[in-house]
């Protein structure tokens, strides 16, 4: 049990308010049960109120807690590992057992901007469709998602609205995805991306962005931004394997190279 | 489809040759290799092969060739 010595500093006490809430939050109790008032932890730890606040929000913004309005500060869900890999936002949900819902932002064919344009191979201006939208697990606010698919590829890939998803819809119109890269960088989400995301001012975001490439090129391109608070990206890692070197001066050479 | 020798030797070729490679490995979807001289790599070159991107840092140079990637740097290897 924890005991206030009172001639600590303030990060000191900070940090003992911070783990108490850490372990509570992961042994005794459960995701969406309310952590202790702050009334209750200052007394609890003789720190005052700002120093507890100042705990739970660190523990906020790294997604251990979660505030809601007038309701209180409760145990987070624990964060999502980010797929590392060629699926999409529905087909990640439904591994994980979470209900995706969509709100569609924006949807249709446009010209392609220059950025677009270069990546995906096509003239500058050439019509793309470009969807935006809204991605929710279990009704909670995730992500927002825009791509760009060249027209010619699928003319008809939006005649019945936009596809609830794509990888399905370029599917359908042969265009299966087969391989893809993708980048990931953090930053702090504009305004709206905080409103669209149900996020404080300023928070947190991890930015994907990812061209899926078919069997003759580049068939989308995307850009995401997933909360900085809900994902964590895991990654496996193995040795290295070492790189070839060229084998000069012998002209024939005689390495004992292990193919992968 | 091209004949896998032309193109492993054309690859090299573009890198600024075996003599301009100091490493080169497959890493999943690029052939990512540390060469010499990076002035020497002909990144338009590279794109005509069918590279999908160029990336140079430093003395360290990604071709984004794909899934096929394996196969192409085993067969530059070959060359090596």
């Amino acid at each position: 049990m924890p005991t206030e010595t009172g001639s600590q500093p303030t990060s000191h006490k900070y940090l003992k308010v911070r783990d108490y809430l850490v372990a509570l939050a992961a042994e005794e109790l459960a995701v969406g049960d309310p952590v202790p008032s702050e009334r209750a932890l200052t007394q609890r730890f003789g720190v005052s109120r700002m120093t507890v606040r100042h705990a739970i929000d660190a523990l906020v913004s790294e997604g251990v807690l979660e505030k809601v309005q007038g309701r209180g500060t409760f145990v987070s869900a624990p964060r999502m590992d980010f797929e590392v890999r060629l699926s999409t936002f529905g087909e990640q949900m439904q591994r994980l057992g979470l209900s995706a819902s969509t709100t569609v932002l924006d949807s249709g064919a446009v010209a392609a901007p220059a950025e677009v344009a270069a990546v995906l191979g096509v003239s500058p201006g050439a019509q793309v469709h470009h969807l935006r939208r809204q991605r929710r697990a279990d009704g909670k606010p995730m992500a927002i998602e825009e791509a760009w698919i060249p027209v010619a590829l699928a003319p008809r890939l939006f005649d019945d609205g936009p596809p609830p998803s794509l990888y399905d819809a370029l599917r359908t119109h042969g265009q299966d995805p087969q391989w893809g890269e993708e980048t990931l960088a953090a930053d702090i989400a504009t305004r709206e991306e905080c409103e669209l995301l149900d996020m404080s001012e300023n928070s947190a975001v991890l930015r994907a962005t990812r061209r899926t490439h078919g069997d003759d090129g580049a068939v989308m391109f995307s850009r995401s931004c997933f909360r900085g608070d809900r994902y964590q990206v895991w990654v496996p890692l193995a040795p290295p394997h070492v790189p070839e070197k060229p084998s000069r001066p012998s002209p024939a050479p005689t390495t004992s190279k292990e193919d992968s | 489809m091209t004949t896998p020798e032309p193109r492993a030797a054309l690859y090299l070729q573009a890198l600024g040759g075996a003599s301009n490679i100091e490493e080169i490995e497959p890493c999943t979807t690029r052939l990512r290799s540390l060469v010499h001289d990076p002035a020497q790599v002909d990144s338009a070159a590279l794109r005509k092969l069918g590279a999908f991107g160029v990336m140079i840092n430093g003395r360290v140079v990604q071709v984004v060739v794909g899934p096929e990637v394996d196969v192409v740097a085993s067969e530059i290897d070959d060359l090596l």
